[in-house]
């Protein structure tokens, strides 16, 4: 049986209030729509993802060994 | 000569950024500049401070990634854009971006685009002290 294989999830601004903390650590192999309802945050509208630096939109990306994921709210800076 | 595209915690100078992008080329006609500042009063209410937070590593490519942009969509020779993520009072220096083109138009363009996309794709976020507390800021205007 090989090792759990762990991702770290980062969350800024609101979201980050919101949960109260600025980061969690999921298993490898959940969709991106899974993980957001796992770590409670699906009531944020919008909410945007970003997966290894590169904002996506694709929910169904399935979270691979190694990636990291943001979960982020509008950007307002400027 | 400092990254001409950067996020930093300090302060910047205006005249800096604008001789460094002049050095580039001598070809340059038309240099513009937008500096954002803070303002002591939003949404109707005082503003205390602002507080910046970043994505650190995808703010910063966020910011190359729109200058590359700009290169390509553009008639522009040379831009700079500095962004501070820190803690700052109103009428401190919060963005700059300058841009140098052979003729006026493109700059002018290109500047107005580089600022309207930054507060769209580049991962940073303020949050004001105001008299009724602490709010993240969520609109682009």
């Amino acid at each position: 049986m090989g090792l759990i294989q762990m991702i770290k999830i980062l969350f800024f601004g609101i979201v980050a209030d919101k949960l109260g903390k600025r980061s969690t650590d999921v298993q490898a192999g959940q969709t991106i729509a899974a993980l957001i309802d796992k770590v409670g945050c699906a009531d944020i509208q919008p909410l945007l993802v970003a997966v290894n630096q590169e904002q996506t939109h694709d929910m169904d990306y399935v979270l691979q060994d190694g990636d990291e994921v943001a979960l982020m709210p509008l950007f307002s800076g400027g | 000569m400092r990254k001409a595209i950067r996020i930093q915690k300090e302060d910047f100078s205006l005249e800096e950024e604008v001789n460094a992008l002049r050095q580039a080329s001598q070809r340059i006609g038309g240099v513009t500049t937008f500096l954002g500042c803070a303002r002591d009063f939003s949404e109707g209410r005082d503003v205390f401070s602002i507080h910046f937070e970043q994505y650190a590593g995808m703010a910063e490519k966020a910011m190359q990634a729109l200058a590359d942009e700009a290169q390509a969509k553009f008639d522009v020779m040379d831009i700079r854009m500095v962004h501070r993520v820190t803690t700052v009072h109103a009428g401190d220096q919060i963005v700059l971006i300058v841009v140098g083109a052979e003729h006026r138009k493109s700059a002018f363009e290109a500047c107005e685009w580089l600022i309207d996309s930054l507060k769209q794709r580049v991962p940073i976020w303020k949050k004001e002290l105001t008299p009724t507390g602490e709010s993240w800021v969520t609109s682009h205007p």
